[in-house]
């Protein structure tokens, strides 16, 4: 049985916790790292609040300690460097971190059966270089004339030499450099570890829903973020070794459009990469939280493939207005509003699997609630983007910033906070405090609503994104107070989360400690200790059913309660039907496949199974 | 060893799987992941290129003289037998014959290429044609500057399999070092080939 092998625990504190090969110590470190760098993200995202909501104002208590040469005033160059690093940190250096990092990590090798990643050693070096990256970015702010400015879409000719001099922006492209072999590192670890080490009995149709969207993210990551390391490497070379891609002009006869094609062709398909997780997240925890079966669990897994290829061919969107050939134009367009059919297929599936289920309001679920609201929000607001003729006018306004952080943003943070809540356990081996977890659910949840929509309100007013000083236009004037409100929203989303920094360090420290399964969830790592052993599994296990096998009445009359495991025998299970035999039998997942209605979809499985067997 | 395990992919079928033999594979499928992976990368530069040269007017752009044809043909020469002598090479460990011979024609061979390229490099940054002419210097230099990097890496790898031919430790069973590398190898002559077609000959 064991074609793994079983790794003896490391024994030296370098090998353990530095240069370590352990999946799951990799995970935390990219966890450390990704909370470290949302922690600058945010502040960052803090101080362009305070510029918008009191321009020209001094700020406050840290003002004289980061900006010494101003006295605490955001100037408008400073604001560049601000802006441009907020966004290009929360994306590479927070979300992408913590959410595919880490959890890709700490839960691919877990759930599917395995006792580590198909290359350990690979994985590791993922990381050092994540680490190299993380060096840049924190090096770019320490250079002469600051750090990158160009925005980060780091579009030519600001991000060339003549719009960005100093070596700021090239230390932050050097960093997506790096940070995109890192990813590509871990793409390769990651589709391979899926393809080739999962469980005896599990099929791709077993896998939990999280490996699906960590699985299509990956495959996302390995073929589009070259095309970004690709763009990376011209601009460096425009920026110091005289070439001239991206560089129109007299004197140059490059093409700057280009980068726009290079980086958006990466561009769109590194949006879903950091949404496909999280919906991910979202179909499981909402089953194991309504205590039902995900409804349609195949459709779910089929509008993740249709969203991951089509994700691929729609990225002219982001180029409606750069001179594009309005026949093709219209053909992106067609294209990317296609998406909001299988977007709306999972959308409508998660309401499904809540219907009527047994609802536990535990803090992932109320996470997990709040993205599914932000993320409805933004995205019935893409539509507008992604038809030409309302992008016209929405184009480059606010309305886009709170488009993408309703999605991009917010309910990627929300349902990875709720993920924290959930795998805390296997991460460090108890469980955060429910009543302040819950505090935190509902504060951040109404904070970056209140946050993105009054974004997304001077948006279609007309506020353009980017400016300095939005309020020196007449038409944008009356805006002002609607900005500070906003801000207000951003301060409070930035305070409540200390609840959070508390919880997670008192968790992280305490001597509390919690089961093998406190949520009673029945995928394959939480048959596990928390946190698991060094090499998992010490037999691997063989997986009989899907992984959402909630509120069977079989299982009830049996072991008295509403779950069983993957990899769990049901006692009073007729004969014929057991073993790797069950694959034909109904699981979580085909449940509901062919039942009208998910009310009796339970009652109806223990018939199917009689027939079956 | 064998040993016996019931395969996810065969709907629970008994199936016999060396552990060995098991890895190997999965090493393979990681090395053919990260051979597309790379193959997009080149892809979005050989795209640049394209995108480049079809808004030019005239190509190579006014002003510019076509690039030398020979010497990077004889090249492409040298890094096809290359190749093809690092494939006789699997080929004899799969057959139980010795790889240090064909292995070391593979990387004399590599050396010459990288040396050759040094020598059109040189010819034409004396003549003026830098990386600062154009976008034809630009896409010129990105390209086979990008590519002999990756001969370099290639190298690298040929250089980490010699110690072990010397021992004639690979054996028909174990010899997954060779078989990736041979894969890079091959990946690296093809984008040769690719590149040399596009940017020389048309």
């Amino acid at each position: 049985m064991d074609l793994q092998p079983i790794h003896s625990p490391p024994t030296t504190f370098i090998k353990k916790y530095v240069f370590s090969t352990d999946h799951k110590v990799i995970a935390r470190q990219f966890l450390w790292a990704g909370l470290l760098f949302l922690a600058i993200g945010g502040g960052l995202g803090m101080l362009i609040r305070w510029a918008w909501g009191f321009p020209g104002e001094a700020v406050p208590i840290i003002g004289d300690l980061i900006l010494p040469h101003s006295n605490g005033v955001i100037g408008p160059s400073t604001y560049n460097g601000i802006f441009t690093s907020h966004g290009l940190i929360m994306i590479f250096f927070a979300i992408t971190p913590m959410m595919i990092g880490s959890f890709g990590n700490l839960c691919i090798p877990l759930a599917i059966g395995a006792r580590d990643m198909a290359f350990p050693t690979l994985n590791m070096l993922s990381f050092w270089t994540f680490v190299i990256a993380l060096c840049c970015v924190l090096a770019s702010f320490f250079v002469p004339m600051g750090t990158a400015a160009a925005g980060w879409t780091t579009y030519p000719p600001l991000s060339t030499q003549i719009g960005t001099p100093g070596l700021g922006q090239t230390f932050m492209v050097l960093a997506i450099f790096f940070t995109g072999s890192a990813t590509i590192m871990g793409g390769v670890n990651y589709v391979t570890t899926v393809m080739r080490l999962r469980a005896p009995g599990m099929t791709y149709m077993r896998m939990p829903l999280t490996i699906w969207g960590q699985w299509l993210t990956a495959i996302l990551n390995v073929l589009f973020v070259p095309v970004l390391a690709a763009a990376a490497i011209m601009l460096i070379m425009d920026r110091h070794f005289g070439t001239e891609f991206f560089i129109a002009g007299a004197n140059g006869p490059g093409d700057p459009i280009l980068f726009q094609h290079l980086f958006w062709i990466f561009g769109h398909p590194e949006v879903y990469i950091l949404i496909l997780p999280a919906w991910g997240f979202a179909g499981d925890l909402l089953s194991y939280f309504s205590r039902k079966p995900a409804y349609w669990y195949k459709g779910q897994v089929w509008a993740m493939c249709a969203v991951t290829i089509l994700s691929a061919i729609v990225y002219g969107h982001h180029m409606f207005l750069s001179g594009m050939n309005p026949l093709l134009g219209q053909s992106f367009m067609l294209l990317t509003l296609i998406i909001s059919v299988p977007a709306e297929l999972l959308f409508l599936n998660w309401l499904h699997t809540m219907w009527k289920g047994s609802i536990r309001m535990t803090t992932p679920m109320i996470f997990t609630l709040g993205m599914v609201f932000v993320f409805g929000l933004g995205g019935l607001t893409g539509i507008f983007l992604g038809t030409i003729s309302t992008d016209i006018y929405l184009h480059d306004t606010m309305f886009v910033v709170g488009h993408f952080h309703y999605t991009m943003a917010a309910a990627a943070f929300l349902v990875t906070m709720g993920a924290i809540y959930f795998w805390f356990p296997k991460f460090f081996g108890c469980q955060m405090n429910e009543a302040i977890g819950k505090a935190h659910a509902w504060l951040s949840i109404i904070f970056i609503t209140l946050l993105f929509g009054g974004q997304m309100v001077v948006g279609f007013s007309g506020q353009q994104r980017r400016l300095w000083n939005p309020f020196e236009y007449t038409f944008t004037e009356h805006l002002t107070e609607l900005n500070l409100l906003t801000s207000y929203a951003a301060f409070a989303l930035a305070i409540s989360q200390l609840l959070f920094v508390y919880n997670f360090i008192e968790g992280v420290f305490t001597k509390r400690t919690c089961g093998n399964n406190p949520w009673e969830v029945g995928t394959l790592e939480w048959e596990l200790s928390s946190p698991p052993p060094v090499h998992n599994f010490t037999t691997i296990p063989t997986v009989l059913r899907g992984p959402h096998e909630y509120a069977n009445p079989d299982v009830r009359r049996a072991l008295g309660r509403d779950w069983i495991s993957q990899t769990e025998e049901l006692p009073s299970q007729p004969a014929g039907t057991g073993g790797a035999d069950s694959g034909a039998g109904p699981v979580g997942g085909d449940s509901a496949d062919g039942a009208a209605d998910a009310d009796t979809a339970a009652s109806e499985e223990p018939a199917a199974e009689v027939a079956g067997g | 060893m064998a040993s016996v395990m019931v395969s996810p992919e065969g709907g629970g079928r008994l199936v016999r799987i060396d552990p060995g033999v098991r890895e190997a594979n999965t090493a393979w499928v990681g090395m053919v992941i990260f051979l597309g992976s790379w193959t997009v990368m080149f892809a979005a530069m050989f795209f640049s290129y394209g995108l480049l040269r079809v808004e030019s007017a005239t190509w190579p752009p006014d002003g510019y003289a076509r690039l030398p044809m020979m010497l990077p043909a004889a090249n492409t020469v040298v890094l096809l037998l290359s190749s093809v002598a690092l494939q006789r090479g699997l080929r004899a460990v799969r057959a139980n014959q010795p790889l240090f011979p064909w292995l070391m024609t593979a990387l004399s061979l590599g050396v010459m290429f990288l040396l050759l390229q040094g020598v059109v490099w040189n010819s034409l940054w004396t003549e003026g044609f830098v990386t600062a002419s154009g976008r034809y210097g630009s896409v010129f230099y990105l390209l086979t500057s990008f590519h002999a990097l990756h001969v370099l890496v290639g190298l690298g790898f040929l250089l980490w399999l010699v110690p072990r031919s010397l021992q004639s430790s690979y054996t028909p069973r174990d010899h997954s070092p060779v078989r990736l590398t041979a894969m890079f190898w091959h990946f690296v002559d093809i984008v040769w080939i690719v590149m040399f077609v596009t940017v020389y000959v048309l």
